[in-house]
């Protein structure tokens, strides 16, 4: 029988994880509104965040604090290697929009069987950011971690606000989201924006990996889902909006959090990926678009 | 998106060189040991599979980032029915083949109206789906642990119990495959289909249903894909998810872009080339997923037409034909 705790108790977790799952789209929209590129290989930077701060934490003893602060700039940089040797050769190249696809697919799989061989392929975990807990309220388990989850996720979509409205650099992205020529016209490097995009979104997708590492675990073979996941929150956001992507998110998460209670965790993936398929062939410019009548097109 | 060279008539090119070195090819693997044995049957399975996808592909000019699905569909198809049930091997490759092309024509009407990078998610996540459904349903896959004791192929009482033997049987059943293809695409669909590939506005100026077309052509490589996970079953007589995982869809777009995508025999090619390289590069025996991806990346930058794009760099010269631009499926 399902009572209302389980209820509650799911509802709590999947906003946890939703939360996380929109980041991970805010990464695909950054990258999208740059350059019109969906990189698949999004996944991959919430596994390495996980990896890497979990890397600096047993090997080189550092505090929680400092590994996790630290994680973000080393994933950031990988992104921006990806986008050196990876995308922007084929970009120039004026590549095929499958082929690219294709590609990033390909630095998923290599990057996941590099971790295999440098770090093993057993999964692990460190400590919540704060310790003790969880918070009892009413039969309703809260970590700590939720909160934290909660609060640099607001965090860094305030930051990201401040940065396309405030900043030049976030301005010039905008700019290129628009309309690619004409803000290359304008004087703006378009590719230093693509390589600025990459960073951005490795780092939000490094964020996110940390943030939910403690809640569960990570492995080299994480990327996958998180990075489907993400994908779906960005399409049920309407892809390119990074508000959209964050609630697309939460819903998501929300929604299978309700799919383990009724059918079990095993199916949990085959759920996301079957919501996946229903929102891309019955909402394609996302759900909330629905709502305001007229939807963005692409 | 076709180059002249490729759909010339000159036979002596494209049909009895290319037979006569796949028929070579053979010739060298019976009279060698049998790991090259193993290796090129590999390769033959490999090269009905990226048949499929270059009709879908290279033909149609769509994507499909799942046809690991229908592999497994097959090889599971296969597996199950002739190790438990005890089916004749044709006859249970003959049904999953049905079976795959039923669930690719339901699985695809919806999902080829989409374009672009949905096109490219939603066939990805349905071989994530398969993958996650084929570690899950373990009563009928035995999860991770596989399923084992799969016979070798036959018809009635006759087994083929050498690995010599099975090689002969794929290579013609490769042999075959590429003759089909072959055949489909010069037919009035195979054209329909090009025409497509080139613009779907003007495919459909000219009266052609875009849709339904499509359709039958991820219909064809899921049924290619499906035939090649049967054969797998029966050539290795043991499968698990990881043998369809998503490493299979790196694997054989390497194998795709390196022969050449859109043309008959680089599929073919690549599947070769592709499946010796761990016997060349023994070293690298944990870094062979590495290798492919890396591969593939630089294929993918340097030379998005593969090999045939040597081929067509000699024809020119030959020809003095002037430079052409812009071919990219």
């Amino acid at each position: 029988m399902i009572d209302l705790t389980q209820i509650l108790q799911s509802l709590v977790n999947g906003v946890g994880v939703g939360l996380i799952y929109g980041l991970v789209g805010i990464g695909f929209c950054v990258i999208y509104n740059a350059s019109g590129i969906v990189n698949f290989a999004q996944g991959v930077f919430v596994m390495l965040g996980g990896m890497v701060c979990h890397t600096l934490l047993t090997r080189l003893g550092m505090p929680l604090i400092v590994a996790a602060i630290l994680s973000v700039p080393v994933v950031a940089g990988i992104g921006m290697i990806i986008e050196i040797c990876v995308v922007r050769p084929m970009w120039n190249r004026g590549a095929a929009l499958f082929a690219i696809i294709l590609a990033t697919i390909a630095t998923q799989i290599m990057i996941e069987r590099i971790t295999i061989l440098t770090l093993g392929d057993q999964p692990r975990t460190f400590e919540e950011f704060t310790l003790g807990g969880p918070l009892k309220i009413a039969n309703i388990a809260i970590s700590y971690q939720l909160f934290w989850i909660l609060g640099c996720g607001a965090l860094m979509v305030f930051l990201l606000f401040l940065f396309f409205t405030k900043t030049k650099a976030g301005r010039a992205l905008r700019a290129c989201s628009q309309n690619r020529e004409a803000a290359a016209l304008l004087g703006i490097p378009v590719h230093h924006m693509l390589l600025l995009s990459f960073a951005l979104s490795a780092g939000l997708g490094a964020v996110a990996g940390i943030l939910v590492t403690p809640t569960q675990y990570t492995a080299f073979n994480v990327g996958t889902p998180f990075g489907v996941n993400g994908f779906i929150a960005a399409i049920i956001g309407g892809f390119g909006s990074a508000g959209g992507a964050l609630a697309g998110g939460v819903l998501l998460g929300v929604a299978q959090a309700a799919a383990i209670v009724v059918f079990g965790a095993g199916f949990k993936n085959v759920a996301a990926l079957s919501m996946l398929l229903v929102v891309l062939l019955m909402f394609p410019q996302g759900i909330f678009s629905a709502f305001k009548g007229s939807g963005k097109g692409h | 998106m076709t180059s002249p060279n490729i759909t010339s008539t000159n036979t002596v090119y494209t049909v009895a060189v290319p037979v006569a070195a796949v028929l070579s090819v053979l010739g060298i693997a019976l009279s060698s040991s049998g790991y090259v044995v193993t290796l090129i049957g590999f390769a033959a399975i490999y090269g009905v599979f990226c048949t499929g996808l270059n009709f879908f592909m290279g033909y149609t000019g769509q994507a499909s980032f799942g046809q690991n699905a229908f592999a497994a569909l097959g090889g599971y198809g296969s597996a199950i029915l002739t190790a438990n049930y005890y089916w004749d091997p044709v006859l249970a490759l003959l049904v999953s083949m049905v079976l795959s092309g039923v669930i690719a024509a339901a699985v695809g009407y919806p999902t080829l109206r989409l374009r672009g990078h949905y096109l490219a998610m939603a066939t990805f996540a349905l071989g994530l789906i398969t993958y996650e459904i084929s570690i899950e349903w373990n009563s009928l896959t035995q999860g991770y642990m596989g399923l084992s004791g799969i016979p070798p192929l036959g018809i009635g009482k006759y087994e083929l119990v050498s690995e010599k033997h099975q090689l002969i049987v794929l290579t013609f059943v490769m042999l075959l495959g590429v003759w089909v293809s072959v055949r489909l695409r010069d037919s009035r669909f195979g054209r329909a289909l090009r025409a497509i590939a080139g613009s779907e506005a003007a495919a459909n100026a000219l009266g052609i249903n875009v849709a339904r077309y499509k359709l039958a052509a991820f219909v064809v490589a899921a049924i290619y894909a499906s035939v090649a996970g049967s054969l797998f079953a029966h050539f290795v007589g043991f499968i698990s998810p990881e043998v369809f995982g998503a490493s299979m869809v790196i694997l054989s777009f390497t194998m795709l872009y390196l022969g050449g995508v859109g043309t008959t025999w680089g599929p073919i090619i690549g599947a070769l080339i592709v499946s010796l390289l761990p016997e060349v590069l023994r070293g690298l025996k944990e870094m062979q997923d590495v290798v492919y991806s890396v591969v593939l990346i630089a294929i993918l930058i340097f030379a998005p037409r593969g090999l045939s794009g040597l081929a067509v760099l000699f024809q020119r010269k030959q020809t003095g034909e002037s430079k052409q631009t812009g071919m990219n499926p």
